[in-house]
């Protein structure tokens, strides 16, 4: 039998980590994901500014473990939206917290509770819930948008993998006929060219060929008919001052320059050229900061006070070791 | 005392003297701005001055602020200004306000109405409201105002509906004036001598005015003619000449005015004990010597060097040439100076054209006299010393003749900042250089003005010397405008911020005195019978 190979040292391991990154060639891939269909040639197209959409919803999720006792630990989660119209907030809607106990069978409660279209067996994590919430906020945008309206999601158009194909189809097919656009952006994608981060990458190409200013964008792939509704997956710079470029994710149908257009014009705030801001709005309005997770703990603690849990107890069972050894 | 009108932020932290709150982005905020606290808890209302104020946003990553600015800039290089907004700044960014707690005013007591302002000793309740004053605010410091006007509460660059003034009995305690060039210190002078001439005799001022810049203003006053005496070292209409007697001159007012070694002062003594006459009469004789070389050697026995006598001699017949000096010792308007102070009068001394030691010397022999003047009416005839008024000395470029390197012992002007005071003779030193007033003098000062003061230093030792705590209000102080002020003494509870009156409008706005009361004619048949 062949000795395996001996580990690395740092300075091999930063040798191949700088092959993989200036190697321009190789095969494109989503270590993520499998059901995508790749574009044989990835072609840099100029994006235009369009008017802003006349109404825009963002989306985003938040969570928080707020007591872990390993086996068992409480969660929250919650999906913040907001609206913009007209360059200003007119909705701030953080989301209510969602408590949930997971570990020991506890989680399957929220199956129920929150109505998953999941399998009744399926693994419930603080994944899934936030991620449900996320879609649920997204379908609820989706009925209150206005014609023509633009519902932004943070990440791609994938909900996590538990939740049934037939849930993406019904939204789509909702957004359809209500006239509204569906798109994910993703400010951090796994998508690779040969081991390297493609979207860096192609903001190295597009510089080079259009210049350090250009608005650009590019299909990169469409979802595999068989994974849910089709999609197409876009890479695009949405500001002539962005820093990077997202990945955004729209319904396989639509236009991605129109689209994208109309996106960029929403993606000149000062402070992030190049992101939605309606996006980051959401981001914050769905952080659950350590005031939040401790404003929970108080409240839990006050339950458990009341329920005679002695002191304990409680300290055997949420006292983080790691932290004590660390410490010792 | 209502607790409403508008909000200008919610105060979150800082210490029970400091504290900091939050304001909208576009709230203006100015450093001195008076603001309250409103503890609802408590009922209390803490007074606060702002001392700073900075940029806050919601954005907590490093160089976020610098990012948004670098982003606005180039676009300003490429002259697109705009093209990238900062969408909803008014949420994403805010300001931050540093104060000072001044105090805070107690609930109203069971009557409804009266307040107490008391010390700052506990902490206002976190997220109080932060206001703008109601006048009511201002109400407790009615009582503690003198009767000297200096102009209106100031709060920030916003004047306030409330009359700041000093008692004048606060002149025997000294008052320093601090400002550099173009602040407005002659016309803050000009209103405390206006306020004087309306205190209907309880303060005298004896005004020393080396540039003549008083002297058409303070005449214009509508009580100038009853309460306005001036004195000038040249011919100049409407005044009196400035006449002072060799023989009421000491050596002392020479040690003060002129810089002597001390061989020249071995021969001042040694000219005295020669001539033996009264005060500097023997200093007309003396300049009148043509053979100095002879008189030294025969009349002093060649005690004195020749180079020293000659430096002596040169400046004898220089002050006996002054045309304000007189030899005849009979002619001196010191006796008259100290009348009209004894009236409560405004006397100004007009010593324009005098050179600088000159001038020295003239104030030196009046406050000498002043300062005897009172001292023994206090010690020998207390009945007529209550009634005397307060007098104090005006000095332009205190720094002369109070700096740290003056002789102390023969230099009248420490002797009245030390002494003074239970004499009710007080000094008025101006100056823009307080860092060059002696340390231990400074502190015998209990009101000072402070304007514009540009150099750190001179801030320092204000701030070592005044009797309120100004060390938060540099940056204040920094950045006053001219006629903007601080006034720190011991009346008021905190260092005042003051808009001085302007004296011309001051002027504008005084009636004229009273008329006298008509006497009637003595009835000489009654006195007959």
């Amino acid at each position: 039998m062949p000795l395996p190979p001996p580990p690395p040292t740092i300075e091999q391991a930063a040798a191949r980590l700088a092959g993989l990154l200036t190697y321009a060639g190789g095969t494109l891939s989503d270590p993520e994901r499998h059901d995508l269909v790749f574009e044989t040639d990835l072609s840099l197209q100029p994006l235009v500014r369009l008017p802003a959409p006349i109404d825009t919803w963002a989306v985003d999720g938040g969570q928080a473990v707020v007591a872990d006792a390993r086996c068992l630990q409480l969660v929250v989660t919650r999906a913040s939206r907001a609206r913009w119209r007209e360059g200003r907030c007119v909705l701030e809607e953080e989301g209510d917290l969602r408590p949930q106990l997971v570990g020991c069978g506890e989680e399957r409660t929220a199956v129920l509770t929150y109505g998953m279209p999941v399998r009744p067996d399926a693994a419930v994590d603080i994944g899934l819930l936030r991620d449900w919430g996320e879609w649920q906020a997204v379908a609820r945008s989706v009925e209150e948008a206005d014609a023509g309206a633009m519902v932004l999601i943070d990440g791609d158009l994938e909900p996590d993998w538990r939740l049934p194909p037939s849930f993406l189809d019904a939204l789509f097919a909702r957004a359809t006929a209500r006239r509204v656009t569906l798109a994910g952006v993703t400010k951090h994608s796994s998508l690779a060219r040969g081991g390297a981060p493609l979207l860096g990458q192609l903001e190295r190409r597009a510089e080079e060929a259009l210049g350090p200013r250009a608005m650009w964008w590019a299909r990169l792939a469409t979802t595999r008919p068989d994974s849910g509704p089709n999609r197409q997956i876009l890479a695009a710079r949405l500001d002539p001052d962005a820093r990077f470029s997202f990945r955004v994710d729209i319904p396989a149908g639509d236009d991605a320059p129109h689209i994208l257009g109309s996106l960029s014009a929403l993606a000149d705030d000062a402070a992030f050229p190049g992101y939605p801001y309606p996006l980051s709005v959401a981001d914050r309005l769905a952080a659950c900061p350590g005031w939040v997770r401790d404003d929970v703990w108080a409240q839990l603690e006050d339950g458990l006070d009341v329920a005679g849990v002695p002191f304990d107890v409680r300290e055997r069972a949420f006292t983080d070791r790691h932290r004590l050894m660390e410490r010792a | 005392m209502t607790s409403g009108g508008e909000v200008r932020g919610r105060l979150f932290g800082k210490n029970v003297l400091e504290a900091t709150f939050r304001a909208a982005p576009d709230e203006d905020l100015f450093l001195g701005e008076l603001l309250v606290g409103v503890d609802d808890a408590t009922g209390r209302r803490y007074l606060f001055r702002v001392v700073d104020v900075t940029y806050g946003t919601e954005h907590r990553e490093p160089g976020w602020a610098e990012r948004v600015a670098g982003t606005m800039l180039a676009d300003d290089g490429r002259d697109d200004a705009g093209a990238h907004p900062l969408y909803e700044q008014s949420r994403r960014t805010y300001r931050v306000a540093t104060c000072s707690c001044l105090g805070y005013l107690t609930p109203p007591g069971p009557d409804g109405v009266r307040t107490e302002f008391r010390k700052p000793k506990s902490l206002p309740t976190q997220f109080s409201r932060v206001l703008a004053p109601e006048p009511e605010d201002f109400a407790f410091l009615a009582s503690r105002m003198g009767d000297l006007p200096v102009g209106m509460l100031r709060s920030g660059e916003s004047v306030v509906d409330f009359r700041v003034s000093i008692p004048g009995a606060a002149l025997s305690s000294h008052v320093g004036i601090f400002a550099t060039t173009g602040m407005g210190k002659s016309n803050l002078m000009r209103v405390l001598a206006a306020g004087v001439m309306r205190a209907n005799g309880r303060y005298g001022l004896l005004i020393i005015d080396p540039h003549g810049e008083y002297r058409g203003a303070l005449a214009r006053h509508p009580w100038a003619g009853e309460r306005l005496r001036t004195y000038a070292a040249r011919s100049l209409p409407n005044t009196t000449a400035l006449r002072i007697s060799l023989a009421e001159l000491g050596i002392d007012d020479l040690r003060t005015a002129y810089e002597w070694s001390r061989p020249q002062e071995e021969a001042l003594f040694e000219l005295e004990r020669h001539y033996g006459v009264e005060g500097l009469g023997w200093l007309a004789a003396f300049a009148r010597l043509d053979d100095l070389p002879g008189f030294r050697d025969v009349e002093l026995n060649g005690r004195i060097a020749l180079s020293t006598l000659q430096v002596v001699h040169r400046r004898a017949r220089r002050i006996v040439e002054l045309q304000c000096v007189a030899m005849d010792p009979n002619v001196s308007v010191g006796g008259s100076v100290l009348s009209d102070l004894l009236g409560g009068k405004v006397v100004l001394i007009d010593v324009s054209g005098l050179g600088s030691t000159e001038e020295v010397l003239v104030a030196s022999y009046l406050t000498r006299r002043v300062l005897e003047e009172w001292q023994s009416a206090y010690l020998d005839r207390p009945e007529q010393h209550e009634r005397m008024p307060v007098v104090a000395v005006v000095l332009e470029e205190a720094q002369r003749v109070l700096g740290a390197s003056k002789d102390r012992e023969s230099n009248v002007f420490p002797r009245v900042a030390r002494e003074g005071r239970k004499f009710n003779v007080g000094i008025c030193a101006i100056t823009q250089q307080p860092k060059l007033l002696d340390d231990e003098l400074l502190s015998q000062f209990n009101t000072f003005f402070i304007l514009g003061l540009a150099d750190e230093k001179d801030r320092n030792i204000l701030r070592a010397s005044a009797k309120q705590d100004i060390s938060a209000v540099g940056k204040e102080i920094q950045t006053l405008m001219p006629g903007e002020c601080l006034i720190a003494g011991l009346a008021a509870p905190f260092a005042m911020p003051a808009k001085v009156d302007l004296y011309d409008d001051l002027v504008r706005a005084t009636p004229p005195p009273p008329a006298p009361r008509p006497t009637a004619a003595p009835n000489i048949a009654a006195l007959v019978d």
